[in-house]
């Protein structure tokens, strides 16, 4: 990788007493790639996230974004995050939620670009709906859309899809990727989908079971824009039997019985 | 590395010990200062003064606060008891909501001029009208805050409690009673200064021992030490439960709040009807009214019934003049309270933000709110009289009092509710704490502070009638009160029956802007 490393990790770790949920990790994501995480439910990708954005503090090591501690970059409003969980304010419209990004990011807000970026995700129309109204997929691609309207460079994506029908997920892969990659943001992305991950990434790191270990970490060379017509691709194929073979060999290491099934 | 910490709440361990003696100080200094400039108007004892009447007459005292206390604890407990009993029911059969909210709104309604003696009357003597009186107190301040509470909890919560065919009595006891724990914390700690006072005003109608008996005592010998000692004694009992209160809260209530998703289904709004339930509710009411009288066989001379008010403002000859004069006082009312009443909740809202913002100023505020509440307002009034003088401030100043610390209170709790998960976002943006306080605290209060405005109804209501009766003769207060010494019971009753209906509709209009607002900021609270 040509690229500087944009997000770094050395020694990060973290515990929540003593549950230890990160082992002492040494990771580096470089600037404008799209680095997608898997492994296995409750492994600690989630936390990862959370530790690069500032939001836990590590038990050991640090992360630095662009040389700095997160919060330099939080403050630049240069970073989004779509939480595993929407976490929309009920009391504000999908238009309301998607503008306090803004807002907070002390960005100037331009309502034709949220509108473009609402119809984008597939919320033409439901602009002025309070999220309590939206079903659970409709909730997620707000929140998608409330991450990236403030072009960051850093963008956290936290099972973006994981509440999207098969074909809407797909239109979104083919529509979103080329607009953060258009602006250069450094993207780390959790999925459970393994064809996902390799239709959306770079690069793909494998995580064990808890405690969250790099079991892989598998280049996807696959020239971009990337259709939905890759799926069949042989290449493509290669690095998906790849990816999955790796999330089985570390499923084994901790949980031996669920892998042997 | 941890440059974004969350709220500055924890962080705060040094500071623990210092900041409340620091607190304590600027108090005692103030405290001082004021004895000092009013020293020679029997108004205000000093501090030093008050430690020496309670060392030497530490036995008496003692005496007195232990029944004080034990009658307040059990009015404490049965008025808190009756709240749960009350919401409960409220919550399990939705159809009698509206009439028990508003029979409790008018029970609480009654002035003490005209409940203490008529409670001495059906108890005789004994501790029963000081725990009743206590019970009066705090029930009401406890039911409206935790019916919100049970209701905010996301729609999806419930849903899972009827996906397994449950019904009410499953949400109540698996999601509602944990969604209820803050607000009914919140409540609790409005009501413990409340039962104190409640049961000193319960002595003052006639009781052998207690606190109460001793401030009447030591007030009409213009014993200033001996009336301060008995007010702060109050206000120390007072903080001391309202602080283990909220480290009880704190230890029980440890779950980020949720994100509260509830339909934004306004039909609730729709399907209620006001007048049939107004209509219901005072069928009741008058109903409970004529029973109570007959049940416990009151000689009609002083226990006025139904009819004899609908003759005493219609029908009888002086209704004309009856009701004239009644306006009248109210008018006069209505000017203080209504200031008042705004006043108390925007100083109470207000001061609950400004600490959320600035945690360190919470040791002085904190005390010196509770004890603002919990200083009998018989003690108080001279002082704002004189501090104010007679005309509408210091009147206004009372009110205001009374309504800032349950809205003080509800709201501190409220501002608690703002989910984790929204505040995590805010954090990713590094947003700083007016955003976090505009954008998710202050949204996440409202229902917490539409309860809190909605019991400063009475209360403010209460709070001007008891000041008009003691200090400015003036107004509605002062005429129940003349009426009661000329034993001019039918406009002693017309009054009480007046002060109860404009409450009602005080609440009513407040209600009313609440749901609006509510059914875009919190619609759980509106939708059942
Ligand atoms: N605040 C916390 N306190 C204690 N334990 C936590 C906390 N947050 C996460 N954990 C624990 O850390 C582990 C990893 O959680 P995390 O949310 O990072 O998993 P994940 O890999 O994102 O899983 P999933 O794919 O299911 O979302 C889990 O065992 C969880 O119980
Ligand atoms: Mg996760």
């Amino acid at each position: 990788m040509t690229e500087p490393a944009e997000i770094v990790c050395t020694g990060l770790a973290k515990s929540f007493g003593a549950t230890e949920v990160v082992r002492p990790t040494d990771l580096a994501f470089a600037a404008g790639q799209t680095t997608a995480l898997v492994g296995p439910s409750g492994c600690g990708k989630s936390t990862l996230l959370r530790l690069v954005a500032g939001l836990e503090t590590p038990s050991a090591g640090e992360v630095s974004i662009a040389g700095a501690p997160p919060a330099e970059t939080l403050r630049q409003g240069a970073l989004s995050m779509a939480f595993q969980d929407p976490s929309l304010l009920p009391w504000r419209t999908v238009r309301g939620n998607v503008t306090l990004a803004l807002k907070l990011a002390r960005q100037p807000v331009d309502a034709e670009a949220i509108s473009r970026l609402i119809e984008l995700v597939g919320l033409g129309g439901f602009g002025d709906t309070r999220p309590a109204a939206l079903s659970g997929g409709m909730r997620q691609r707000a929140a998608i859309a409330r991450a990236m309207v403030t072009r960051p460079r850093v963008l956290l994506l936290d099972e973006p899809f994981g509440a999207v029908d098969e074909l809407t997920r797909q239109q979104l892969a083919e529509d979103l990727p080329p607009l953060w990659e258009a602006r250069g943001a450094t993207t780390l992305l959790v999925t459970h989908s393994v064809s996902e991950a390799v239709m959306l990434s770079d690069r793909v790191l494998v995580f064990s079971g808890r405690p969250a270990r790099v079991v892989a970490d598998i280049a996807v060379p696959l020239d971009r824009p990337r259709r939905a017509s890759l799926s069949t691709d042989p290449a493509f194929l290669a690095r998906t039997s790849e990816v999955s073979e790796a999330l089985a060999a570390g499923m084994a290491e901790t949980r031996p019985r669920l892998a042997a099934q | 590395m941890n440059a974004v910490a969350a709220d500055p709440a924890p962080s705060r361990r040094v500071g623990a010990f210092v900041e409340p003696l620091l607190g304590l100080a600027v108090i005692l200094l103030g405290w001082e200062l004021a004895a000092r400039v009013l020293a020679g108007t029997f108004i205000l004892a000093s501090p030093l003064e008050v430690a020496r009447y309670l060392a030497q007459n530490t036995g008496l005292m003692s005496r007195a606060l232990a029944e004080t206390l034990g009658n307040a604890a059990l009015g404490f407990l049965w008025g808190n008891l009756a709240a749960v009993a009350l919401a409960t029911v409220a919550i399990l059969w939705p159809v009698t909501q509206r009439t028990l909210s508003g029979l409790a709104l008018l029970v609480f309604c009654l002035p003490l001029v005209a409940t203490g003696p008529i409670l001495r009357v059906l108890y005789g003597p004994g501790d029963g009208p000081q725990v009743t009186l206590a019970a009066m107190a705090v029930y009401y301040t406890t039911y409206v805050p935790l019916l919100v509470g049970l209701r905010a909890a996301p729609s999806s919560w419930f849903e899972l409690i009827r996906s397994y065919g449950r019904g009410r009595g499953s949400e109540l006891v698996h999601v509602r009673a944990m969604a209820a724990l803050p607000y009914l914390f919140a409540g609790l700690q409005i009501a413990a200064p409340a039962a104190f006072l409640g049961a000193m005003v319960g002595e003052f109608t006639g009781a052998e021992r207690g606190m109460g008996v001793l401030t009447i005592r030591a007030m009409r010998a213009l014993d200033v030490p001996a009336t301060w000692a008995l007010a702060c004694t109050a206000a120390a009992v007072s903080i001391a439960a309202y602080a283990a209160i909220g480290a009880l809260a704190r230890a029980l209530t440890k779950a980020p709040p949720p994100v509260i998703l509830a339909s934004p289904d306004t039909s609730g709004l729709r399907r209620n009807k006001p007048i049939l339930n107004a209509f219901i509710t005072l069928v009741l009411a008058l109903a409970l009214w004529w029973g109570a009288m007959a049940a416990f066989d009151l000689t009609p001379f002083f226990a006025k019934r139904p009819g004899d008010v609908l003759e005493a403002l219609l029908l009888a000859p002086d209704a004309a003049q009856t009701r004239t004069t009644l306006l009248a006082a109210l008018g006069e009312t209505a000017k203080l309270v209504v200031p008042g009443y705004l006043a108390g909740l925007a100083l109470g809202a207000g001061l609950a933000t400004l600490l959320t913002l600035v945690p360190a100023a919470a040791a002085v505020a904190m005390p010196l709110a509770v004890s603002l509440r919990s200083v009998p307002i018989v003690t108080t009034a001279p002082l704002a009289v004189l501090l104010l003088g007679r005309g509408p401030a210091g009147t206004i100043t009372l009110v205001a009092v009374m309504v800032f610390f349950p809205t003080f209170v509800a709201c501190l709790h409220g501002l608690r509710q703002a989910p984790g998960q929204i505040l995590d976002v805010l954090r990713s943006y590094a947003a700083g704490p007016v955003a976090r306080l505009v954008h998710v605290r202050l949204p996440a209060m409202l229902p917490a502070f539409f309860a809190a405005a909605r019991m400063g109804v009475p209360a403010s209501v209460l709070a001007v009638t008891v000041v008009e009766w003691l200090g400015t003769g003036q107004g509605v207060g002062a005429l129940m009160a003349l009426s009661a010494s000329l034993s001019d019971y039918d406009m002693l009753w017309s009054s009480i029956v007046v002060v109860a209906l404009v409450s009602v509709l005080g609440y009513a209009g407040v209600a009313w802007v609440e749901a609006r607002i509510l059914s875009r900021y919190a619609a759980e609270q509106v939708a059942r």
